[in-house]
């Protein structure tokens, strides 16, 4: 699913262009190994029926999902270990590979979506997170709570944010009104966004 | 190349070691402690800093910079007049109420210990109290703080209420994070909006018109 994290998606997460030192493309590939032996990828989604109180954002989907993303909590606890041995360079360079890695899963989990809406005759669909335009921050909580496993793996808490950190939730709707394929746009990241293709 | 000069570029390449051997030659050799912070250090990160800005080098870079410049202020402080040290300032700060994200966090504190303050981190999940108590126990000029979330920043505004109510409005805040901008810096009383590390840096800078 994720076997490789490419160098040049973290290089373009910290804001590279063009390709930096040999010394930081070294300790970079050292962090992009260490990185893989952390990663414990978790990727969930199910089918939202009959609910009541959906978000708006899948009003009118003829059919909805709620999904969860992972790394899982090991990266984030070798970064801790980084910043505060004082390597900060390192655990910084580690974060962003977890950042990018749970980016991968996401897409890899989006991927498996279409994949059991298309089983049910559906091709076009949307995706959306907490945060973007339409989608407020208490919607995180909506999500995890749908889950029929009381404990997916990730927790959210009180504040909204997802435990572990390296971890991502978000809506899937297909069908019914929906007029557009997926897009970027709605992201609070989008204007600063460094990763995002640019038909998105 | 003369000492000052030597250490000036080893700051801008982040060679730790070079930057510390560097002060150390510059202090054995008699040169005068501001001499070494003020034209080497300072200067050094003051470029490290633009060059950020203009998007020419990149956070690794900074860090590594910091660290270099930290190694060479280790050298330095022992060597401190009181009244220098003092001049320096002193940064409690932490990342808002309900938030554990602490990357942001943890660069600025570096960033800002790198250009000479003292920072005191609470780390995440701070109480808006707890930043205001800490200020006034550690007699600190600036509160830092950080949230990534909508839905953490709220509490930001409950510290900047906290310090007029106590009459503390000496102390300044200083406010980043993925969700902040100066609309809302403004719109809570705080002093200050970091948009990155080294922007928040640099407004601490400002508020202690350093």
């Amino acid at each position: 699913m994720i076997a490789t994290i490419p160098r040049d998606d973290v290089l373009k997460q910290i804001g590279y262009k063009t390709p930096p030192e040999e010394k930081l493309l070294h300790l970079l590939d050292e962090m992009l190994e260490l990185g893989r032996e952390y990663l414990d990828p978790l990727m969930r989604f199910e089918e939202i029926d009959g609910s009541r109180d959906l978000p708006l954002f899948l009003h009118g989907a003829a059919l909805s999902y709620v999904a969860l993303a992972s790394i899982g909590p090991g990266l984030e606890g070798r970064v801790k270990e980084f910043f505060d041995s004082g390597r900060a360079t390192e655990g910084y360079l580690l974060d962003t590979v977890g950042s990018v890695a749970v980016m991968h899963v996401g897409n890899a989990l989006w991927a498996k979506m279409m994949e059991d809406a298309a089983l049910r005759g559906f091709i076009k669909g949307l995706r959306r997170a907490p945060g973007c335009e339409g989608v407020p921050m208490e919607v995180q909580k909506w999500i995890v709570e749908k889950f029929h496993d009381p404990h997916p793996g990730i927790h959210v808490t009180p504040s909204c944010m997802l435990v572990p950190r390296k971890s991502f939730a978000f809506l899937g709707r297909f069908g019914g009104n929906l007029k557009s394929a997926f897009s970027c746009k709605g992201c609070p990241q989008f204007s600063g966004c460094t990763l995002r293709s640019e038909n998105l | 190349m003369d000492t000052i000069k030597g250490i000036y570029n080893a700051v801008i390449e982040g060679k730790v070691e070079e930057a510390s051997s560097g002060v150390q030659a510059a202090l054995d050799s008699g040169t005068g402690v501001n001499d070494i912070l003020n034209n080497a250090l300072i200067a050094a990160m003051d470029l490290v800093g633009e060059r950020f800005g203009e998007g020419e080098i990149f956070i690794p870079q900074v860090l590594w910079s910091a660290k270099a410049m930290q190694a060479g202020m280790d050298l330095l402080k022992p060597r401190f007049a009181p009244s220098d040290h003092a001049a320096t300032g002193r940064v409690v700060i932490g990342t808002a109420k309900g938030d554990i994200h602490d990357i942001g966090k943890n660069l600025v504190a570096i960033m800002l210990e790198g250009a000479g303050f003292e920072v005191v981190d609470l780390g995440v999940d701070v109480p808006p109290e707890r930043f205001v108590e800490k200020a006034l126990e550690e007699k600190a000029q600036v509160i830092a703080m950080s949230a990534l979330l909508t839905t953490t920043m709220q509490s930001m505004g409950e510290v900047v209420s906290r310090l007029k109510e106590k009459n503390l409005s000496h102390v300044k805040v200083l406010i980043g994070g993925a969700p902040v901008d100066q609309a809302f810096c403004e719109e809570i009383g705080a002093d200050a909006y970091g948009m990155d590390a080294v922007d928040g840096v640099r407004k601490v800078k400002g508020l202690l018109g350093r």
